[in-house]
């Protein structure tokens, strides 16, 4: 458990915690301005990253990682003072999501490839549902989404934007 | 005499190349195996022909209904966008148009188109384990663009 490999599988996981961390403080403050008609899809989508996160912590515990805890604060991509401002926030960091996701899809290890592309489709998913439009490359850049070097995955880490 | 000679020599060429024949053998064998496709090729390839029918699935939707316009041309769109990036990766000869495996119905209904594309989606994600880690990158997005198609499609049947 301790090879290099292994050192890619805990990074890319880690990255998806930190996504789901950013994404559960960004729908605290999205839900604060969202209309009354949209909190419950909010409140779905944080129980979802709740459960994601009890998911992710597991498989980082039997890779003897322990899970780092959430920041306090998290810096966000514009400001969110309205209800237009809540929803494309939510859209966002589901694209984000879906970009630590697809660290996960450039490993070798065949079940967790497939386990990261089904999150990575529930992220676009939960993402058309609050922008009612979808992307051609949801958690890929345009530029990464043309030829790249193999194993170039740094275009779609998930730097949760955390500020200290 | 001359000519004998030559036969001669041309024999004993042959004799002292089929040695050489075999030595030769032995050193490709030592190279390692042939080169062969490499397994993103095969990938590509089903990708980019699924990526053609559900084009060509979506021009005959809007030919049909184009009070839909609204609502797929920027899917079509999208669905251009996966081909473009999937052929940029593709060296080599383009691929042959998608033979027409399921021509596109007369009526593609909303619903339908729908269910092509979740199948799409489904369809990439099995694809996944023999990519390299860069194409695997791509194609889990594009089955995510896919799966957002379907659910896109979905909302705006049951607004409609």
């Amino acid at each position: 458990m301790s090879g290099p490999a292994d050192a890619v599988t805990r990074g890319a996981l880690q990255s998806v915690l930190a996504a789901v961390d950013a994404a559960s403080y960004g729908y605290g403050v999205a839900g604060a301005h969202l209309p009354a008609a949209r909190r419950p899809a909010a409140q779905r989508d944080w129980a979802e990253l709740q459960v994601a996160r009890d998911g992710l912590v597991s498989m980082l515990a039997s890779r003897g990682v322990p899970a780092p805890a959430a920041r306090d604060a998290y810096r966000l991509p514009f400001p969110v003072h309205n209800a237009a401002a809540a929803i494309s926030l939510a859209g966002y960091l589901q694209n984000r999501l879906a970009a630590a996701y697809l660290r996960v899809v450039a490993l070798d290890d065949p079940a967790l490839r497939a386990w990261g592309a089904r999150q990575a489709q529930a992220c676009a998913v939960r993402a058309t549902g609050w922008l009612d439009r979808t992307v051609a490359f949801p958690g890929l850049s345009a530029r990464a989404a043309g030829p790249v070097p193999e194993g170039s995955a740094t275009d779609v880490s998930a730097r949760p934007s955390a500020s200290p | 005499m001359r000519a004998d000679l030559r036969r001669r020599s041309v024999l004993a060429a042959a004799g002292a190349a089929v040695p050489l024949l075999a030595a030769g053998c032995k050193g490709v064998g030592g190279l390692g195996t042939l080169p062969r496709p490499r397994p993103d090729v095969a990938v590509l390839r089903a990708a980019i022909g699924t990526e053609q029918a559900l084009i060509a699935r979506y021009r005959s939707a809007l030919a049909a209904s184009p009070g839909l316009k609204d609502t797929l041309d920027p899917v079509l769109d999208q669905h251009l966008a996966h081909l473009a990036a999937l052929r940029s990766r593709l060296i080599g000869p383009a691929a042959t148009p998608h033979p027409a495996r399921t021509s596109p119905p007369a009526a593609s209904t909303l619903g339908a188109l729908a269910a092509a594309e979740q199948a799409a989606a489904g369809a990439l994600v099995s694809q996944l384990a023999t990519a390299s880690p860069s194409l695997a990158q791509l194609l889990a997005s594009i089955s995510a663009s896919e799966a957002s198609h379907a659910a896109l499609l979905r909302m705006h049947r049951s607004t409609s």
